[in-house]
C-alpha cells in the first residue's frame, strides 16, 4: 500500500528575513537561511530587490574612481542640484558630472560628509576646510570666503557634521576627539561669534574615554555616538545650557556613515549589530535595541574584517535601511516595515554589491553612487543586466527530525517575473551540494489568469504580474530538507509567494 | 627827695634854697672898691663911669643899690624857682613813671602750668612766658606726636591702603566665592557641561553669570576699598586735627588760667596807676605851693627893691642929672 505524501507548506517562506544564528533545525520555517539582492515586499513576501539604473553618461572627472558621497542640495527657493564626491573631487550634475572643486583647493580624499543648512549645501571631511555652496555663488567655494566668515580654523576642520537645531555641529578632527563645535544660529558659516561655542565631553565619557564618532539630533536630543559610547544631550535647541540626559557605556557606532534618522528612530551600526534609540517620550530613557539579532556574527564578521568604508541610508518609500560594507562588497537590507518578536528587523542581503554611496532625495528616488557614476535604484536590472536572486529555507524537519523524508514533489508559487529562469534548489542532511530544478518563468501574460482582457475590459487593470505555480519533482531522501530557490532577476520583480513541499515519510533514522 | 631824686610823698621840706636878703645889698666898701678899680684904669672909657657911680654912691646912691641888688636878687630868685619848678616836675615824672611802670607777674595753674611776663633789664622789651608742667608737656608731645602721625597717615596715598583693605575684603569673600565655583563646578559635571565654551558668554552661562556676579562683588569690594580707604584718611585727618587740638588743650587751660591772673594784675596795675596819679597830684600840689612861696617870696624882694629904688630915683630925678644915668647914657651911646 502506497504511503501518503505529506504536505508542507511554506508560506510566504523567508518573510521573517535571514537568520543565521539560530540552529537550522529549530528555526521557524518563516526565515530564511539565504535571502541574497532580496527585500521584503509590501505584502510581507521575500522578493527581489530593485536594480539600479546608471543615470551618469559622462563620467569623465570620476574616472575610475567610485561616487564616495552623494547630497541633494535643495534650498527654499526650490533650487536644487546634486552634489556627489570621488576621485578626489567635488562634483554635480547626475548625467554629466562636472568637477565643482574650488581653485586652488587640493583634496586627497573623499571621505566628505554633506549637509543641507539654511539654503546652502556643507562639505565637511577632516583635515579639509570646509566648503560651501549656495544657488546665490552658483559654486563651490571654501567657507573662510564666505563674507561674514568667522572662527573657520583648522580646529573645527571636523569629520563628522549635523544640521540641527538651527546650527551645524562637528566633530571628529584630526587630534581632538572629544569636542564638539556648534555654529552661530543659522549662520553655518560663523564659528566664533553670535552663540557659537563648543563642548569638550572628555570628562563625560562613561568609560572613561572615548572617540567621537557620530552626531544624532533626535527628539531635542544631541546624541553624540563614540566608538564604545554614547552620550546624550538634551535641550540641544540651546546648547549654551544643554544638559547630559544619558550615557551609554559598551555601545558605540562604527562609522559616521551608518547612522539615518527613520523619523522616529536613529538607527546605527554598534561593533554588535545594527541598533536604534526608541522613543520613549514619557519615561525619558534611552533603551537600546538591537535590530540585528539574526545576522549579529555576519555583521560582526563584516565589521571586523572591512577595511573601506560604510555606507547606509534610509528609505520610507522603500521601507528599508541598507548598510553597505563598501570594501567586502557586501549590503544588508533591513526592512522596516515592522519588526520581530524580539525586535529585531527582518533582513536581507544584497551580496557582490558595487553600491559605494546612497542618497534619498526629496522626491522619493533612490540615488545610488557606484564606480559607473550615479545610478537610480530602479526596474530590475543592475543597469541593464540581470542579478541573481536566492532563497534557501532553513533546514527543514516536518515536525520530525528523526525520521526519513523524501521528497516528491516541491510546487513553488511565485508572483511577477515573466521570462527568467528559475532554479528550485534542494539538499538534504545538511549537505551544500543542492540538486536543482530549474523551469522557465513564462513571459507576461502567455499563462497568466490575470490581466487578460474579458469583453475588452481588463479584469486588473495596472499590474502585469503574473502568478506561476510550478509542480517539480524532486529526487532524494533525507532528514533534513533544505528547499531553495533562485532566479535571475532581469527586468521583472520576483516574489515567492508559497512553496509547498509534499513528501513521502519514511522510517525512523 | 631821695637821693634818686625822686619826690618822697612823706617829705615834706623841700630844700629850695635860703634867701637872705641882706645878701642882695652891697656894702659901701664893694662899691667904692668897685669904683676904684674901674676907676683905676687909665685910659678906659669907663673910668668916668665908675667915678660918677663913685660919686653917685657916695651921694645917697648906697641906698638905691640896694634897692637894685634886692630886685636882682629876686628877679635871679624867680628863675632859680622856676629851675626848680621844673627839676621837681621832672623828678616827679621820673619818679611816676618808675611808679606806672609795669610790674612783672607771674599765673601758676593749678596743674602746675605758668604763665609769666618779664620786662628786659637791657632793652626794657616786655616778653612772656608760658611753661607746662611736665605731665601737660608729656601729654601735648604725646598729642603731637598722634596728630603728626594721623596727619602722616592722612597724607599718605590711598593705594596701598585700599589694597590692603581689598585683600582683606577678598579674604573673607574668596572662600564661599570657592564653594560656589566649586558647587557649580560638580553641578556642571553632572550636567555634562564642564567643557562647555561660548563665544557668548565664555564658558557656560552659569559660569558666566557665577563668574559676573564674582566680577560684580570683587568691583563691589574695591569701590568698597576705595571708599573705606578715602573714609580712613578722611578719620586719620580727623583724628589728627583732635589731636592737635588736644596738643593745644593745655596751654588753652593755662591761659584760660591765666585770665583771672591778668584781670588781677590789671587792677594791680590800674591801681598802681591810680596811685600813681594821686602821688604826682599830690606832688604836683606841693611843688606848685613851694614855688608859690618862692614867688611870693621873690615878689616880696622885688617890692622891697622896687621901693628902694623908687626913693632913689624920685628924689634927684628932679634936680640935677645923676651922673650915675649919665655916666650909663654914655655907655650906652
Amino acid at each position: 500500500m502506497a504511503q501518503q505524501l505529506s504536505s508542507i507548506n511554506l508560506v510566504a517562506p523567508a518573510f521573517k528575513g535571514v537568520n543565521t544564528e539560530d540552529s537550522p533545525i529549530a528555526q521557524d520555517p518563516s526565515f530564511a537561511e539565504v535571502a541574497d539582492n532580496a527585500v521584503i515586499d509590501k505584502r510581507g513576501r521575500i522578493a527581489s530587490r530593485k536594480g539600479y539604473d546608471v543615470i551618469t553618461t559622462t563620467k569623465t572627472e570620476l574616472g575610475s574612481d567610485s561616487i564616495r558621497a552623494i547630497r541633494e542640495f535643495r534650498d527654499s527657493s526650490g533650487n536644487t542640484e546634486i552634489f556627489s564626491v570621488g576621485n578626489n573631487k567635488i562634483l554635480s550634475g547626475t548625467t554629466t558630472l562636472v568637477d565643482e572643486t574650488p581653485a586652488s583647493y587640493s583634496i586627497t580624499a573623499d571621505n566628505w560628509k554633506m549637509v543641507n543648512f539654511n539654503d546652502k549645501i556643507y562639505f565637511f571631511q577632516r583635515g579639509y576646510e570646509p566648503l560651501v555652496y549656495d544657488n546665490t555663488g552658483g559654486s563651490v567655494v571654501k567657507l573662510s570666503t564666505v563674507t561674514g566668515a568667522a572662527g573657520v580654523t583648522s580646529a573645527m576642520y571636523g569629520n563628522e557634521v549635523l544640521s540641527a537645531y538651527g546650527r551645524l555641529w562637528t566633530a571628529d578632527f584630526s587630534s581632538d576627539k572629544s569636542t564638539i563645535y556648534w555654529s552661530d544660529l543659522l549662520i553655518g558659516h560663523d564659528w566664533s561669534g553670535g552663540t557659537s561655542g563648543s563642548i569638550d565631553i572628555s570628562k563625560v565619557w562613561p568609560d572613561g574615554y572615548d572617540e567621537i564618532v557620530a552626531l544624532a539630533a533626535h527628539n531635542g536630543l544631541l546624541v553624540i555616538f563614540g566608538q564604545h559610547s554614547i552620550v546624550v544631550y538634551q535641550g540641544a535647541e540651546a546648547p549654551a545650557t544643554m544638559s547630559l540626559s544619558d550615557t551609554v557605556a559598551g555601545v558605540g557606532c562604527v562609522d559616521r556613515d551608518t547612522v539615518q534618522h527613520t523619523g522616529t528612530d536613529v538607527l546605527f551600526l554598534s561593533h554588535t549589530g545594527l541598533r536604534s534609540f526608541g522613543r520613549t517620550i514619557q519615561q525619558k530613557s534611552m533603551p537600546l535595541q538591537t535590530l540585528s539579532k539574526t545576522i549579529t556574527k555576519d555583521l560582526i564578521a563584516l565589521i571586523q574584517n572591512e577595511s573601506s568604508f560604510y555606507r547606509s541610508v534610509y528609505s520610507p518609500e522603500e521601507n528599508f535601511y541598507l548598510l553597505t560594507f563598501v570594501g567586502q562588497s557586501t549590503t544588508y537590507c533591513f526592512d522596516l516595515r515592522g519588526a520581530l518578536e524580539d525586535g529585531s528587523l527582518r533582513v536581507t542581503r544584497w551580496p557582490s554589491s558595487v553600491f559605494t554611496s546612497y542618497e534619498r532625495l526629496q522626491s522619493g528616488e533612490l540615488y545610488i553612487g557606484s564606480d559607473q557614476g550615479i545610478s537610480e535604484y530602479k526596474d530590475y536590472q543592475d543597469n541593464g543586466e540581470s542579478f541573481r536572486f536566492k532563497y534557501y529555507s532553513p533546514s527543514l524537519t516536518f515536525g520530525d527530525a528523526s525520521k526519513l523524508k523524501f521528497i516528491k514533489k516541491i510546487k513553488p508559487t511565485i508572483v511577477g517575473a515573466s521570462g527568467e529562469v528559475a532554479s528550485i534548489k534542494f539538499a538534504y542532511d545538511f549537505d551544500e551540494t543542492y540538486r536543482s530544478v530549474a523551469f522557465n518563468v513564462p513571459s507576461s501574460g502567455a499563462g497568466a489568469e490575470f490581466n487578460v482582457a474579458q469583453f475588452n475590459i481588463d479584469e486588473y487593470s495596472g499590474t502585469t504580474q503574473q502568478v506561476v505555480r510550478k509542480a517539480l519533482n524532486a529526487t532524494g531522501s533525507g532528514s533534513t530538507v533544505v528547499v531553495g530557490l533562485e532566479a535571475d532577476i532581469d527586468g521583472n520583480a520576483l516574489s515567492l509567494q508559497e512553496i509547498n513541499i509534499l513528501a513521502l515519510v519514511g522510517k525512523t533514522v | 627827695m631821695d637821693e634818686d631824686g625822686i619826690i618822697d610823698p612823706n617829705q615834706t621840706d623841700y630844700n629850695i634854697g635860703t634867701f637872705n636878703p641882706m645878701d642882695a645889698v652891697m656894702s659901701e666898701e664893694a662899691i667904692a672898691n668897685l669904683g676904684t678899680s674901674i676907676a683905676g684904669e687909665e685910659g678906659n672909657p669907663l673910668s668916668g663911669l665908675l667915678s660918677g657911680i663913685g660919686s653917685f654912691l657916695s651921694g645917697g646912691g648906697a641906698q638905691g643899690l640896694a634897692g637894685i641888688g634886692l630886685l636882682l636878687n629876686a628877679y635871679n630868685r624867680l628863675g632859680g624857682i622856676g629851675e626848680e619848678g621844673l627839676r621837681l616836675g621832672q623828678d616827679l615824672a621820673t619818679t611816676q613813671m618808675e611808679q606806672a611802670a609795669f610790674r612783672p607777674y607771674t599765673v601758676t595753674t593749678a596743674t602746675g602750668g605758668q604763665f609769666g611776663t618779664q620786662i628786659d633789664p637791657t632793652t626794657g622789651q616786655l616778653s612772656t612766658t608760658m611753661a607746662m608742667s611736665p605731665q601737660e608737656q608729656a601729654f601735648q608731645q604725646q598729642m603731637f606726636g598722634g596728630a603728626g602721625q594721623f596727619f602722616d597717615q592722612a597724607a599718605m596715598p590711598t593705594g596701598d591702603r585700599e589694597a590692603a583693605i581689598f585683600e582683606r575684603m577678598r579674604a573673607t569673600m574668596s572662600p564661599e566665592e570657592q564653594r560656589q565655583r566649586l558647587a557649580l563646578e560638580e553641578r556642571l559635571a553632572a550636567q555634562g557641561r564642564l567643557g562647555v565654551r561660548t563665544a557668548q558668554f565664555g564658558g557656560a552661562p552659569e559660569q558666566f553669570a557665577l563668574a559676573q556676579a564674582q566680577e560684580e562683588a570683587r568691583n563691589r569690594a574695591m569701590l568698597s576699598a576705595m571708599q573705606q580707604a578715602r573714609q580712613e584718611q578722611a578719620q586719620q585727618a580727623a583724628l589728627g586735627q583732635q589731636y592737635l587740638g588736644a596738643s593745644y588743650l593745655p596751654q588753652q587751660q593755662m591761659l584760660a588760667a591765666f585770665a583771672p591772673g591778668q584781670t588781677a594784675a590789671a587792677q594791680q596795675q590800674q591801681a598802681q596807676l591810680y596811685g600813681t596819679g594821686l602821688f604826682g597830684e599830690a606832688t604836683a600840689s606841693g611843688i606848685d605851693a613851694l614855688l608859690a612861696s618862692g614867688l611870693g617870696q621873690a615878689n616880696l624882694m622885688g617890692e622891697a627893691g622896687t621901693g628902694l629904688l623908687s626913693g632913689l630915683f624920685g628924689a634927684r630925678s628932679s634936680t640935677a642929672t645923676n651922673p650915675f644915668f649919665s655916666a650909663l647914657a654914655d655907655l650906652a651911646s
